[in-house]
């Protein structure tokens, strides 16, 4: 046989997997789903506490 | 009536040393034969047998395959009516190999030879092969194949038994040159009057054990022998042919998936941030509208220089029904110390949230900065800074991290593949690789 079936499968399950992780959105970038957004916040952005808060560390420079 | 295998039964004849009976097979091609019980080369083409050479009792071998076995090979039978041992000096060091002459009334002579558990079936050819290269070494074309040189080497007979159609002798030395194409060898012989080629074929000792029917198992083999077969040259080039099918099929993936993504900017506004400026830093946007389920990437392009931003983001329903929060930092430092210029991190980030069901939203942003640089200098203040929001955007790393996974295996074999040359070809005059090319299809 001038190929290998195993490697074809896993080859395709490979590509396959791709595919369906890119259109699922695999390793999206992390967020956070809420429920039950207030409305007010369209009038008043400053009461929705965000889930991810800036955490003061060291930045910048060589 | 006589048929191929039914051999006629030899002529018994006494050795004139020892007296024990000598049986000669080969009819009138044996030229010489050696008594079994006393090992003197005998000549057998002069009236009776006269003694040509007495044999150092010391050294006698047992051959694996005891003459007068019969066993078939390539469709033919074959008795076992010679047995030497040949041997080589490659850097000083002594090598040996058995030879056991096969012969059928009917197809003549043919040899198998054996060497720490490796065997070949050999036929000598009629035909001369052509002298050849290849990369820069020497090569030859026999029957439309090529052979790449593997050794050159003193051959020196140093035991024989039974009967030879040649006069045979002890201490016999010819120049031996090998070359291959596994799982064939070509070998020629110089004697300095003639040159003899013959041709090989790799045969497992189970095959040799099957065919002669010899109780036990063969021999194990060690190491790897100049035109044993590699079984992973098969396995890698099915592998290599088959991700040419499977990278054809990557590709087709990736184009489809770019047709089918539609890529669409949702919305796209400028803004500016003033770290120092009073009350209440974070906004929401104008809504806009995701058509159906999808992802949606956030994209967020400052104009940082040498300082960094942090950025709480949601994205939420208008209904409120539902949000995806998620925050993003961006840092972009640059400079020149005694190594030369340097930079580090960028002043554009993305976000791209999976599955967003179709819906109308908007973003509420809400920016910081570092307070301590918005003290230090007005640079450090504020920055400029887009928002781009993009619907059902391709992902096409996803493809490229597959890519890997694909190449494992081909990459594999080619290294088993490559191993087993290298330790076929070191044994070689060469030491290299030179002639890797395995076996032929």
């Amino acid at each position: 046989m001038k190929f290998s079936l195993p490697f074809l499968l896993y080859g395709l399950l490979v590509i396959g997997g791709a595919h369906y992780a890119a259109r699922s959105g695999w390793l999206a970038s992390p967020a956070t789903e809420v429920k039950n957004i207030p409305k007010s916040i369209r009038e008043n952005p400053g009461v929705y506490r965000s889930h991810y808060h800036f955490l003061p560390r060291w930045f910048g420079g060589k | 009536m006589v048929t191929a295998n039914r051999v006629p039964a030899p002529a018994p004849l006494a050795c004139p040393n020892c007296g024990g009976r000598i049986e000669l097979r080969g009819f009138a091609h044996t030229r010489a034969a050696v008594c079994i019980q006393c090992c003197s080369v005998l000549d057998a083409s002069a009236a009776g047998l006269k003694v040509i050479q007495r044999f150092d009792e010391a050294v006698r071998v047992r051959p694996l395959i005891p003459l007068g076995s019969r066993g078939k090979l390539q469709g033919k039978t074959w008795e076992v009516i010679g047995f030497q041992v040949r041997a080589i000096r490659v850097e000083g060091v002594p090598y040996s190999w058995h030879e056991y002459l096969l012969f059928n009334p009917y197809a003549g002579f043919r040899y198998l030879t054996h060497y720490d558990g490796h065997w070949n079936f050999v036929a000598t050819v009629r035909s001369l092969p052509a002298f050849t290269s290849v990369r820069g070494r020497k090569a030859v074309v026999f029957e439309g194949r090529t052979y790449a040189h593997f050794q050159s080497a003193r051959a020196t007979t140093t035991f024989v038994m039974g009967e030879f159609p040649w006069a045979v002798r002890v201490g016999e030395t010819v120049t031996a040159d090998d070359y291959v194409s596994p799982p064939w060898i070509l070998s020629s012989e110089q004697d300095g009057k003639e040159i003899n080629w013959s041709q090989g074929v790799y045969v497992p000792g189970k095959e040799i054990w099957q065919a002669f029917g010899l109780p036990g198992s063969p021999p194990a083999a060690h190491g790897v022998y100049a035109n044993q077969p590699n079984p992973h040259m098969d396995k890698m080039r099915r592998a290599w042919r088959t991700l040419g099918v499977l990278l054809a099929l990557w590709l087709a993936a990736v184009v489809l998936h770019l047709a089918t993504s539609s890529n669409q900017e949702l919305f796209r506004r400028s803004y500016r941030f003033a770290a120092n400026s009073p009350g209440e830093h974070s906004f929401v946007t104008e809504p806009f509208s995701v058509p159906r389920t999808g992802n949606v990437k956030v994209e967020i392009r400052t104009d940082l220089d040498n300082n960094w931003a942090y950025f709480n983001m949601a994205l939420l329903a208008e209904d409120g029904s539902r949000g995806f929060d998620f925050g993003r930092e961006i840092s972009y430092y640059h400079g020149r110390d005694s190594d030369g210029s340097w930079s580090e991190g960028s002043r554009s980030d993305s976000a791209t949230l999976a599955r967003v069901p179709a819906g109308r939203y908007y973003l509420r942003i809400e920016p910081e900065m570092d307070p301590q640089a918005a003290f230090a200098s007005a640079a450090g203040m504020s920055m400029n800074y887009e928002v781009i929001v993009r619907h059902d955007t391709p992902r096409l790393w996803i493809f490229f991290l597959a890519l890997p996974l694909l190449l494992i295996s081909p990459v594999l074999h080619s290294f088993r593949a490559m191993g087993l040359e290298s330790a076929r070809w070191s044994e070689s005059d060469y030491g290299t690789m030179a002639g890797f090319s395995g076996d032929s299809e």
